[in-house]
């Protein structure tokens, strides 16, 4: 372990161009002629939210991967890549999910039927069913509700995503500010990005740890006393558009015969999956 | 501490977007009782702030990093009811658009993060930096305490909301069906690393942020009245 070291700033810089690369794949796939991008957002966010749901009521690991297999299948057919998808959809959150489900599959945690009895270190581990159907269905779920949930933001234009909220009666006053945050986050990713391209232009050394804890607490300050001052352009440049106190979201979004017949095969889909579920 | 879906069960995931939903209500009138509306602006700062915040890697001893929730600094900066709504906001555009935290868990989520993890430090903070003046260095600690304290809370919450999958959701046979540890291994799991680790990070970010702006920009720590 390095006692001295310069990779928060690396860190960072990977974490904002990360984010920025993502944010360009998703609008490409948002801008496509696919499948899900000719939905009406409305009609597509209820009927994802609909499947997320069914994933998450499931009990059968069978029933599951079929929800799963639906979302690959409607990637494909949504000219998503699914190579990107998979990656997009397995790293971090169900690879984590993954790796801390392996304790769950022996009897310390789950005890049960025993399936596998092995020896490590003469000490004695025992997989248990409970514990194996257990893990895999946690797994399973959490893979098919992230996947649902990142199909349906990659395929659906951001600020489309956020005018959404409407339908589920959120105040016209918290889609405003979901909107104008969205904005504000890629302004402030470029400022963290520039700062950080800066600081690591000027440090030749490494930096000790307590030393790179202030400068990231100064840049968090300056972050925010910068913000603060924008408040006032803001508002002025809100008023100049005909901000009048209380925030209009525009509705122009139609759903078609096309849309209901999604709409109708989703809740088709879904009363037979909770029929399977249920024999 | 996003919490994704598949991990909670959706009786427990209801549960909180009920407790949630007067929280909201709450937050709602507050603020716009209270905010002017050349202020509205200040919550789509506060909401992408406190979105942007976690990608700030803070260097910790060893050569590792990690990085803060800044809950506790939006609410220092904000008032507590204005970063409920920054924070509830900030997650839902994290959930809808990026993935990160469940959609069915967004209830939970904004529970630990934009509800307990707020106003514990709020309070706290206020608490303990009472009648100081802008600049004394009590404000300074209190804001360190406020946020390893706050945080940790909000640890400690996930890890109960954990615990209680496998109590509340399992087969005849004891299979669990979301997350699959009890409360013995999940709270001490999400308690362990917020007590050693991130809540350490939190404070000294939450300290260090507010020592800088008692310096340069002392206005800004000024009483939110209650916002």
């Amino acid at each position: 372990m390095k006692r001295h070291s310069n990779n928060f700033i690396e860190h960072s810089l990977i974490g904002t161009l990360d984010f920025l690369k993502e944010s360009l794949f998703a609008e490409e796939f948002a801008l496509k002629k696919g499948f899900l991008q000719l939905l009406d957002p409305r009609i597509k966010v209820l009927t994802f939210l609909l499947l997320i749901i069914q994933a998450v009521l499931i009990k059968n690991i069978l029933i599951l991967f079929y929800l799963y297999a639906l979302c690959l299948l409607l990637a494909a057919i949504s000219r998503i890549n699914l190579g990107f998808f998979l990656k997009r959809t397995w790293v971090f959150i169900p690879l984590f999910s993954l790796v801390i489900a392996i304790p769950a599959l022996f009897s310390i945690f789950s005890p049960g039927e025993a399936l596998v009895t092995f020896k490590l270190l003469s000490i004695k581990f025992v997989i248990t069913q409970q514990g194996l159907s257990g893990a895999a269905l946690f797994v399973m779920r959490v893979i098919t509700c992230v996947s649902f949930a990142v199909l349906m933001s990659i395929t659906t234009k951001h600020f489309e995503l956020l005018k959404v909220l409407r339908i589920f009666k959120v105040p016209q006053v918290f889609v405003m500010i979901a909107g104008m945050c969205y904005r504000y986050v890629y302004l402030f990713i470029g400022i963290i990005e520039n700062t950080y391209l800066a600081i690591k232009s000027r440090t030749g050394t490494r930096i000790h740890y307590k030393r790179g804890q202030q400068i990231v607490a100064w840049n968090i300050a300056y972050l925010w006393s910068r913000s603060y001052c924008l408040n006032e352009q803001v508002y002025q440049a809100m008023l100049s558009r005909g901000y009048t106190g209380e925030p209009e979201v525009l509705n122009d979004f139609r759903a078609r015969i096309k849309d209901w017949l999604w709409l109708f095969c989703v809740l088709g889909i879904c009363a037979f999956l909770f029929y399977l579920s249920r024999r | 501490m996003h919490i994704p879906d598949g991990y909670l069960g959706p009786a427990t995931c209801g549960a909180f977007y009920a407790v949630m939903l007067p929280i909201w209500t709450a937050a709602s009138k507050i603020v716009k009782k209270t905010l002017k509306a050349k202020q509205v602006p200040m919550l789509a700062i506060g909401a992408a702030f406190s979105f942007v915040i976690m990608m700030f890697n803070v260097p910790i001893p060893g050569g590792s990093t990690g990085h803060a929730v800044g809950g506790v600094l939006v609410a220092i900066l904000l008032g507590p009811w204005a970063a409920c709504i920054a924070i509830t906001v900030a997650l839902v555009v994290q959930a809808l658009l990026f993935g990160d935290g469940g959609i069915t868990a967004i209830g939970a989520n904004c529970f630990n993060m934009a509800f307990v993890l707020p106003f514990v430090g709020y309070y706290l903070y206020k608490a303990i930096s009472f009648n100081a003046p802008i600049d004394s260095n009590r404000r300074v600690i209190a804001a360190g305490v406020a946020g390893y304290v706050a945080l940790n809370m909000a640890a400690l919450f996930t890890g109960i909301e954990f615990g209680l999958q496998p109590l509340l959701h399992h087969t005849a046979t004891g299979q669990a069906l979301y997350c699959p540890y009890g409360l013995n291994v999940a709270v001490a799991a999400m308690a362990g690393e917020h007590l050693l680790i991130f809540g350490w990070v939190e404070a000294i970010v939450t300290a260090l942020v507010v020592k800088y702006l008692q310096k340069h920009s002392p206005e800004l720590l000024e009483e939110k009245g209650g916002l």
